[in-house]
């Protein structure tokens, strides 16, 4: 056993579920000490319910991402299937029982089967998807771009067909609302649905041949799986859990307003897949490891919330492209990837204006509105990120 | 003579890994130097440290006396060295002359590119080369052959004067080859010392002048070809004599496992209009057949349609015991007991990202699994039954398969095959890319199981062992069977003949 243990120790440190957990945890000590509240401090159940809120929504269709992209594929539709079956659940509401609609006061089986058609909707997407990609023969990004695109802007035009011309759906029923925007009701089904995936990945036949066709379609093809037929329910899960979340977002917002709703979230699902650990070439990934990326996306979201304060969700994407940029390369070849020549060439001298302009840019942006703030400090910053980033660059020169 | 390039003490690690281990020895001018060895034996790493793939090693390497380490391939190439490698380093979307003169293009007034000329010196080298390839013409349109001599033209035109040739006939058909030998002797006419990596013992033993034996990463010796034997190199190659097999005699009228009847493929947009054509053969329990035929003969394209793995559906009938099957799935052909071990296993049959036992029990699942959810001690135990029925040398089954050597790959892939319990089992060129230790229990092995009562249909690219292996032979060429002989009637130059044949 004596030879075992440290097996499992090293198995262990080099996962990437673990180094996600110690960079999590990193974040929010951080937080708690550099935000000028201390929020999480003293008011750690409500930041927590936050976090998970926000985890949650993102984790149910990185979920269907992480198995898309292990499969071998991409789903760039996400954000626009979300969008979609909050308009389908709105219309079939209206359509099922127009008078509840009105009144505020909807009957159970009409919410019962408007989300049946709901998740059937996205069945369909799925089945769409899978029917471009295995019989039409087009390659997953530009069947899914295709639906990004259009399925919107289908979601647009049904919008104003059930609402008079309208360009939103109100959300009808307060009490249905509340338990449908609930955070534990919405965990629960999430935690169910994540343990239901990672059975399904990590224990089952189809799991293996998922992660069999996404790192070798030809030799499982070869191999007698029905490659096809694989694909149709990798597709399938992924439209059907973004039509769940679908419904969700359409309770939390009060309204489904297609033309912005989850507009760009498909690339939020595909940054947390890869910050957990799934190869874009397909055939490696875990659900573990995906939940943990969407985990750890939202704290650094939040944590840049808290230090920074008001309107910082506008940093939102530059927070995520940072963290993905900085996650893959770490979990390329973790602490060593440092080791590489960043700056000692010409493509890399050149960029270090262009680092130095944006970390100066960004801190003038997140803090112009605090008291002490000054220009001259972002140019400081600025400049002091260049010298950093030069004295790097002839380090790195002098050893080659 | 002084030594055009010398290895002194040579040493690589790669992480756990000792790839090269003192290795020392001297290379004269104009001579054609074989570097024989197994799979692993480190003849890769030392071609990559002489070609400036790898540039951080340990010992010295001296060109023309000089001590020299170089940073990239430009820097060897500049120093007169170029490789020209197994899998071909060509952009296949671009022309003949611009990857000749890839990175090295010439250039008119204001830096646009001077296509004429490259044309031109392209057409001049490839015509010293007796080849009538033309310039314009995109690399992807060409055989193998001829896009290896847009390589060897390229290393021409850097003015190389030694040249790295890694396994250079593996891909080639008979004719490519002795066209690829008569360039070299052009070259050696040309006084260009030519270092030659070779499996092939007919080869070396036709080309070489001096042969040098690596063997895990060690020197083990340089010998002159004429005072060695094919026998002798085999011996320091394994480290240990091959032993002769024993070869088992098929049953006589033993029962039809599988018959094509007409088996037909068509061919659209080729100017032959079929890739098979009218195929009748006949599998016997307990027999190994070879199919053998020169490169594009169809080979593949026939074990592809028994499996119902061809891009088209094929025409005529396959018989299964009798019964008429028709296969649109390879999963319908397992189902029917035929199991494939595919020609490229890197990219049809390997999963890499995957472990030994993943790998062997792929096809297999359902048998290891209840209701879908696989039992891990089930799984493990039918992966160690293989690993040990085939003898594969790995760590275990937890083992990442792409540790283990090509050879023990291979046993892990027919491993996967003989979980579905095949009654049929094709074998697409099963030794491609295995050392000779290993070729030979893969030849234990196919014996072994047809001795059970398997069924084997097996293609080769290299005769003798076509001849050392089957029961019976047939030949195609150009999709159409030429030629049968038995055991006893088979020869190469018979072989050769049908394969030849034109059916224009």
């Amino acid at each position: 056993m004596s030879s075992t243990a440290p097996g499992i120790l090293r198995r262990l440190w080099s996962s990437i579920e673990f180094k996600l957990i110690l960079a999590w945890l990193a974040v929010v000590v951080a937080t708690t000490l550099l935000d000028p509240g201390h929020t999480y401090w003293h008011n750690p159940g409500d930041s927590a319910e936050l976090i998970i809120r926000n985890t949650v929504l993102l984790g149910f269709f990185a979920l269907g991402s992480a198995v898309i992209i292990i499969s071998g594929g991409i789903d760039l539709s996400s954000g626009s299937v979300i969008a979609m079956s909050a308009t389908v659940f709105g219309s079939l509401l209206i359509v099922l029982d127009p008078e509840g609609f009105r009144d505020g006061h909807l009957a159970t089986s009409a919410v019962i089967m408007a989300i049946v058609g709901t998740l059937l909707s996205g069945v369909m997407v799925g089945t769409l998807h899978a029917w471009l990609i295995t019989c039409v023969g087009l390659p997953p990004f530009i069947a899914t771009l295709a639906t990004l695109v259009g399925l919107r802007s289908f979601s647009r035009g049904l919008t104003q067909a059930v609402t008079n011309n309208r360009s939103q759906i109100d959300f009808p029923d307060l009490a249905l609302r509340d338990t449908l925007k609930n955070v534990t009701n919405v965990s629960i089904v999430f935690i169910i649905l994540a343990l239901a995936v990672w059975f399904l990945m990590s224990r089952t036949v189809i799991g293996r041949h998922l992660h069999a066709m996404g790192g070798n379609e030809q030799a499982a093809k070869l191999s007698g799986i029905q490659t096809d037929r694989l694909k149709w329910l990798a597709y399938v899960l992924g439209a059907v859990v973004a039509s769940m979340v679908g419904i969700v977002y359409f309770a939390d917002n009060g309204s489904a307003k297609p033309d912005i709703l989850a507009r760009g979230y498909e690339l939020n699902a595909i940054a947390a897949a890869v910050i957990g650990g799934c190869s874009l070439q397909g055939g490696v990934g875990t659900i573990l490891g995906t939940v943990l990326g969407c985990l750890f996306l939202r704290t650094v979201i939040d944590s840049v919330n808290k230090i920074v304060g008001t309107g910082a969700d506008v940093y939102e994407g530059m927070i995520v492209g940072i963290v993905v940029v900085m996650a893959v390369t770490f979990s390329q070849r973790g602490v060593t990837s440092l080791r590489r020549p960043f700056f000692g060439t010409l493509i890399g001298w050149a960029a270090i204006p262009v680092l130095s302009l944006l970390a100066g840019l960004s801190y003038m942006l997140f803090f112009r509105d605090k008291p002490w703030f000054d220009p001259w400090h972002a140019v400081v910053f600025g400049v002091i990120v260049a010298g950093i980033l030069f004295v790097r660059g002839l380090v790195e020169l002098k050893h080659k | 003579m002084q030594p055009i390039i010398s290895i002194r003490n040579i040493g690589k690690q790669f992480g756990a890994v000792r790839a090269l281990d003192n290795v020392s020895f001297d290379v004269t001018p104009g001579e054609l130097h074989a570097v024989m060895g197994e799979n692993g034996a480190g003849k890769s790493t030392l071609m990559k440290i002489l070609s400036g793939v790898i540039g951080d090693f340990e010992g010295k390497l001296l060109l023309r006396n000089q001590p020299v380490q170089f940073s990239s391939t430009r820097s060897a190439e500049n120093a007169g060295i170029s490789i020209i490698h197994q899998e071909l380093n060509l952009v296949e979307q671009l022309s003949v002359a611009a990857n000749i003169f890839l990175g090295r293009e010439s250039r008119s007034w204001l830096g646009i590119l001077n296509q004429k000329e490259m044309d031109d010196r392209a057409a001049a080298l490839l015509a010293e080369l007796e080849t009538n390839i033309s310039p314009r013409a995109l690399v992807s349109t060409l055989r193998v052959g001829d896009q290896q001599l847009v390589e060897i033209a390229k290393a021409l035109s850097l003015q190389s004067d030694i040249l790295i040739m890694d396994e250079p006939t593996s891909a080639l058909t008979e004719s490519e080859v002795a066209r690829l030998y008569r360039v070299i002797d052009k070259l050696r006419t040309r006084g260009v010392t030519i270092l030659y990596i070779s499996h092939k013992m007919d080869e070396v033993f036709q080309l070489a002048d001096r042969i040098t034996v690596l063997r895990d990463g060690q020197f083990v010796q340089t010998v002159n070809r004429t005072d060695t034997t094919p026998r002798a190199i085999a011996h320091l190659m394994v480290g240990r004599d091959i032993e002769p097999r024993q070869k088992h005699t098929a049953e006589r009228d033993a029962a039809v496992v599988l018959e094509t009847k007409n088996l037909s493929l068509a061919w659209p947009g080729h100017s032959r209009g079929w890739r098979l054509q009218n195929v009748n053969l006949k599998l016997h329990r307990g027999e190994i057949l070879g199919i053998a035929g020169l490169m594009g003969a169809g080979r593949t394209e026939l074990l592809e349609c028994i499996f119902g793995a061809s891009d088209l559906p094929p025409q005529g009938e396959i018989l299964i015991e009798g019964k008429s099957s028709r296969f649109g799935h390879p999963a319908q052909a397992m189902q029917a007991g035929i199991a494939m071990v595919t020609e490229d296993r890197k990219r049809l049959g390997l999963f890499a990202h995957m472990t030994v036992r993943e790998n062997i029990t792929v096809c297999s699942l359902d048998d290891v699994s209840s209701a879908g959810v696989i039992s891990h001690s089930r799984e493990t135990a039918a992966a160690m039954s293989q690993i040990t029925s085939m003898s594969v040398r790995t760590d275990g089954p937890e083992a990442m398969i792409t540790t283990l050597s090509g050879g023990n790959q291979q046993k892990c892939i027919i491993g996967r095959c003989m979980l579905t319990n095949p009654k049929v089992l094709l074998l697409d060129d099963p030794t491609r890319g295995v050392d000779i230790g290993a070729k030979a229990e893969l030849y234990l092995l196919m014996e072994r199981l047809a001795a059970d009562g398997m069924a084997i249909i097996v293609t080769s690219s290299e005769l003798p062992e076509l001849l050392t292996v089957s029961d019976r032979i047939l030949v195609l060429s150009e999709g159409v069977l030429t030629g049968e002989f038995s055991r006893s009637e088979a020869t190469e130059q018979r072989i050769m003949e049908a394969a030849t044949k034109s059916q224009l």
